[in-house]
């Protein structure tokens, strides 16, 4: 987590997609519980840098871009506008959020490219922030294009059939969401808070926070909150897998106490933006 | 779509918060529960749960398919829900599809565990024939008749029930075969392999009106809530799953809070649950 705010400033570092001088990979799971490195050689309590800026589309209201270690995330928010005649009427406005994968964010072309499941779990973890009664009988779109997935397993099977498919990755959402409450911020709808979101997964005894999806694939458990930090309200959360109830409160404290970290960091990009616009 | 007046929503409101409901039920009491098994001869297993007039039935279909490449010693479960349109006009054509989308999605999480498959109800690895070559393919799929709310643990109790109901064929596989080609199998039609659902988790839809929180909440209950978890547990009171339905924040010692409360429940749940599919299951051998 420490690494974050040294990231944000040297914002060039982050564009190298992949170190070219680390050609081999640490071992990804070495059996035992204690002793195993993360590929990217980060701590076990330690987030990927993040950095966002905002104003990534022209034409959008409000817009923002997002990058934490390889996940790269576009987030555009249209609206509101006028609900679509077919729609009843409504006192408060709507949420339409869509999750997309480019055709090269995964090492085999065109994999996963309409995200259903992810669209409908961003609805959930935005509209419980956003001040839906500010626009009645009006939409607003938050459109998410994910250019580059973080990590890669679940892409390498060469054999896609339907069951494959069940075991979606997580990995790139929390990003998602991150970076869509920027863009509603950018967007100037009005909200109760920015929504930041963390994952964690958990391998053996360990838990494992801001999982890449080569570690995904290993792990037992996972857990993934959405979390409005000033207000300390969780939006959105999923768990999968067998969890105690003492383990699982350490991961959610884990993961509500990096939420908190990451939230400063978007709020300060959000004021960096603000301040730039006044000069 | 529940229309309500306001006399009809504050009454639900007030019923809730002095902890009895418009049915007559306490805030943590369920509907009864009417379990039927093997209703679909066409299936290998296949249940019916009734919760008032909430009525859905799950039916297990075991296919032979080949375990994907990731992962050579497991089998493949996959899990669809369809909600019909004689449950609601609004579910005609494609008007269902993002709540069985929603409902199939919650209960992969609720039901299926980690990808090493901690916490899964269904022990893949059991439904393996040859290492990386054959394997069983689950296809469960429920099915929405009426909703009356609660689709979520009712759909979960059918698919326990429907489990605990699927006969698996054993299989014979024939003399080894060429390391590169598929092996013969004989699959027998008389001997069959029953599951140990004991470890399948219950899930229990904890619905947040007001400042109180209930289980088994009817349509209209639904309709006034400010939000919901769904969270499987398993007979250990370990947690498997936990997915929030949406609506307004909450706060996390409020969410603690909700697991001892559906550890609590679900309890009680799952020996009911387990009485009545034993009794349907003596039902079934009877007739």
């Amino acid at each position: 987590m420490a690494a974050k705010p040294s990231t944000t400033t040297t914002a060039k570092a982050t564009y190298s997609p992949i170190d070219p001088t680390r050609k081999t990979r640490p071992p990804i799971f070495s059996g035992s519980d204690v002793d195993w490195l993360r590929p990217d050689s980060r701590g076990f309590h330690q987030c990927r840098p993040a950095f966002f800026r905002t104003g990534a589309v022209n034409s959008a209201s409000g817009s923002a871009y997002a990058e934490f270690g390889n996940t790269k995330v576009i987030v555009s928010v249209f609206g509101p506008r006028e609900s679509k005649k077919a729609m009843m009427y409504s006192n408060i406005g709507r949420l339409n959020c869509n999750v997309s994968y480019t055709t090269f964010a995964t090492p085999i072309r065109g994999q996963g490219s309409d995200h259903k499941d992810f669209s409908s779990m961003l609805h959930k973890a935005l509209e419980g922030a956003i001040i839906l009664e500010t626009f009645p009988k009006t939409t607003v779109d938050v459109f998410a294009l994910v250019l580059e997935s973080g990590g890669s397993i679940r892409f390498l099977v060469k054999q896609v059939d339907e069951l494959d498919t069940l075991w979606f990755a997580v990995g790139d959402l929390p990003v998602v969401i991150s970076c869509a409450s920027v863009a509603l911020a950018d967007a100037g709808i009005m909200m109760y808070d920015l929504v930041a979101s963390v994952s964690v997964s958990c391998l053996g005894k360990n838990l494992l926070i801001d999982p890449v999806l080569e570690e995904e694939s290993y792990q037992d458990g996972s857990l993934m909150i959405a979390c409005m930090p000033s207000r300390y309200e969780v939006t959105q959360l999923t768990v999968t897998g067998e969890w105690s109830t003492p383990h699982f409160n350490e991961a959610m404290q884990l993961c509500l106490d990096a939420s908190a970290k990451l939230g400063k960091i978007m709020r300060s990009c959000l004021k960096e933006a603000a301040s730039d616009e006044q000069e | 779509m529940v229309g309500l007046s306001e006399g009809e929503q504050e009454f639900i409101k007030g019923g809730i918060a002095q902890d009895l409901r418009s049915d007559g039920r306490k805030r943590y009491t369920y509907r009864p529960i009417y379990v039927e098994t093997g209703v679909i001869p066409q299936a290998n297993g296949s249940a019916r749960v009734r919760m008032g007039s909430t009525d859905v039935i799950a039916s297990v279909k075991a296919e032979l398919g080949r375990p994907s490449a990731m992962q050579p010693d497991k089998g493949k479960v996959a899990i669809f829900v369809d909600c019909s349109p004689t449950a609601e006009p609004t579910f005609e054509g494609r008007g269902g599809e993002e709540l069985s989308a929603e409902l199939s999605s919650a209960l992969q999480h609720c039901l299926l565990g980690g990808k090493s498959g901690a916490g899964a109800g269904i022990d893949l690895s059991s439904l393996v024939v040859v290492e990386g070559k054959v394997c069983w393919d689950l296809y469960i799929d429920g099915l929405v008749i009426s909703s009356d709310g609660n689709l979520l643990d009712a759909l979960g109790a059918a698919i326990k029930a429907a489990l605990s109901n699927t006969g698996i064929p054993s299989v014979h596989v024939a003399a080894e075969a060429a390391s590169d080609e598929q092996p013969e199998v004989d699959i027998s039609d008389e001997e069959f392999l029953q599951f140990d659902t004991s470890g399948v988790p219950v899930i229990t839809t904890l619905t947040k009106v007001g400042k109180h929180y209930i289980v088994d909440a009817t349509l209209e209950e639904e309709s006034q809530m400010s939000s919901a978890v769904s969270i499987s547990i398993n007979r250990q009171g370990h947690i498997c799953g936990m997915i929030k339905r949406g609506g307004v924040g909450l706060d996390p010692s409020v969410i603690l809070d909700m697991i001892s409360v559906a550890n609590f429940v679900s309890r009680q749940l799952m020996d009911k649950l387990d009485s009545e599919i034993a009794a349907a299951d003596a039902d079934e051998d009877e007739s």
